[in-house]
């Protein structure tokens, strides 16, 4: 069972220009942005499950990434 | 090394690493504007490190790669460290030294760099720890300033030994108290960055690591600087937060506290009158750039 980020499409706010989980991120290519949806998503294989993208989300009032196990 | 040199041949797509066809149809090789806003949109030039959840330094290590002015002309020079565990997985051109001999290799690959390709801007980067910089490789590292070698010297600074299991080092703060050196440490943390600044270099800046655009700002001023003038020096805050006592999720708020008003990552730099108007020489020319391509 592995921790990882999953990021709610509805809540993302990535069509208005946010990056914060992908700026922030401490993994390479691993929150990236699905262009045509204009959200972003996470590539499990690569996720860590540090919970920074959490953070910066939450800070900034999208609470658009929570934690789930796979 | 460039997009070209990168290519795969036809016949041997199907066997090549999804990875490696990432970086030859996405990756930002061969741009001039290039920076963290490619990030998410291209394929990063590091790929899955082995670095643990949460690291600060991969995301200065994913800031500096997105940044740097031109990756294909780039050769770095790691050292010994968690830095050494990254440049396997990095695509670009890089050496590892022995432990602090980093200043020395960079001197020696930048002078034949320069015979080799004389009509090229080849750049080099020295990316190493405090304690290969300061510690261990502090003789090198003042020697290539005192000579006015150019090429840039990155310091990722953690304030200990981090790698090891937290054994002090010049640059820790003085008083605090690591995993093997459970005295606390008795004098001040080492001013590397005044210190450079006396040495020679032509460009300092001490910073964290928890605003990409300063982190791209700085980055591009220090290469292009070190290309035309002189060393240039760049003190990057990135904690351990295993060390430090942290959870992997805390790294962030540790770096922006560390870079608050008055303490000892506030955002400074020194930067040398010659290469202040080199940069705003450039800054004219990009607009004037802009200008001329807005009108057409």
């Amino acid at each position: 069972m592995y921790n990882v980020a999953e990021i709610s499409e509805e809540a993302c706010v990535a069509n208005k220009g946010c990056r914060l989980c992908i700026m922030y991120c401490p993994e390479a290519n691993c929150i990236l942005m699905n262009d045509e949806k204009k959200v972003a998503f996470v590539v499990e294989s690569r996720c860590k499950g540090c919970e920074l993208c959490v953070v910066v989300c939450d800070a900034a009032k999208h609470k658009a990434i929570a934690m789930v196990n796979r | 090394m460039g997009r070209e040199k990168i290519q795969i041949n036809e016949e041997f797509w199907d066997i090549m690493p999804d990875d490696y066809k990432d970086l030859v149809n996405h990756s930002t090789y061969g741009k001039t504007d290039r920076g963290w806003k490619d990030v998410g949109s291209s394929t990063e030039l590091i790929a899955e490190h082995s670095l643990c959840a949460g690291c600060p330094e991969s995301i200065a290590f994913r800031h500096i790669m997105a940044s740097m002015p031109a990756p294909e002309d780039t050769v770095m020079v790691g050292s010994t460290g968690c830095t050494s565990l990254v440049f396997p997985m990095v695509a670009v051109h890089n050496i590892h030294s022995l432990f602090g001999n980093q200043n020395a290799v960079a001197t020696g690959l930048k002078r034949a760099l320069n015979v080799r390709f004389p009509n090229k801007n080849k750049d080099v980067i020295v990316l190493a720890g405090d304690g290969a910089t300061v510690d261990i490789g502090l003789d090198m590292t003042l020697q290539s300033w005192f000579r006015g070698e150019r090429f840039t010297t990155i310091c990722f600074d953690n304030e200990l030994y981090a790698n090891t299991g937290g054994q002090e080092s010049g640059l820790m703060q003085k008083g605090f108290v690591a995993k093997m050196a459970p005295v606390g440490k008795k004098f001040e943390k080492v001013r590397l960055p005044e210190i450079a600044r006396e040495s020679g270099c032509a460009y300092v800046a001490v910073l964290t690591t928890s605003k990409p655009s300063l982190v791209e700002r700085v980055v591009r001023q220090a290469v292009l600087i070190a290309r035309e003038i002189g060393p240039t020096y760049l003190q990057i805050y990135t904690p351990c937060i295993l060390e430090i006592g942290k959870q992997s999720m805390e790294g962030l708020q540790e770096m922006r506290d560390a870079e608050a008003a008055g303490e000892r990552f506030k955002f400074r730099e020194f930067i040398t009158p010659e290469a202040q108007a080199f940069i705003d020489d450039m800054a004219a020319k990009k607009k004037a750039e802009k200008l001329a391509s807005a009108a057409n």
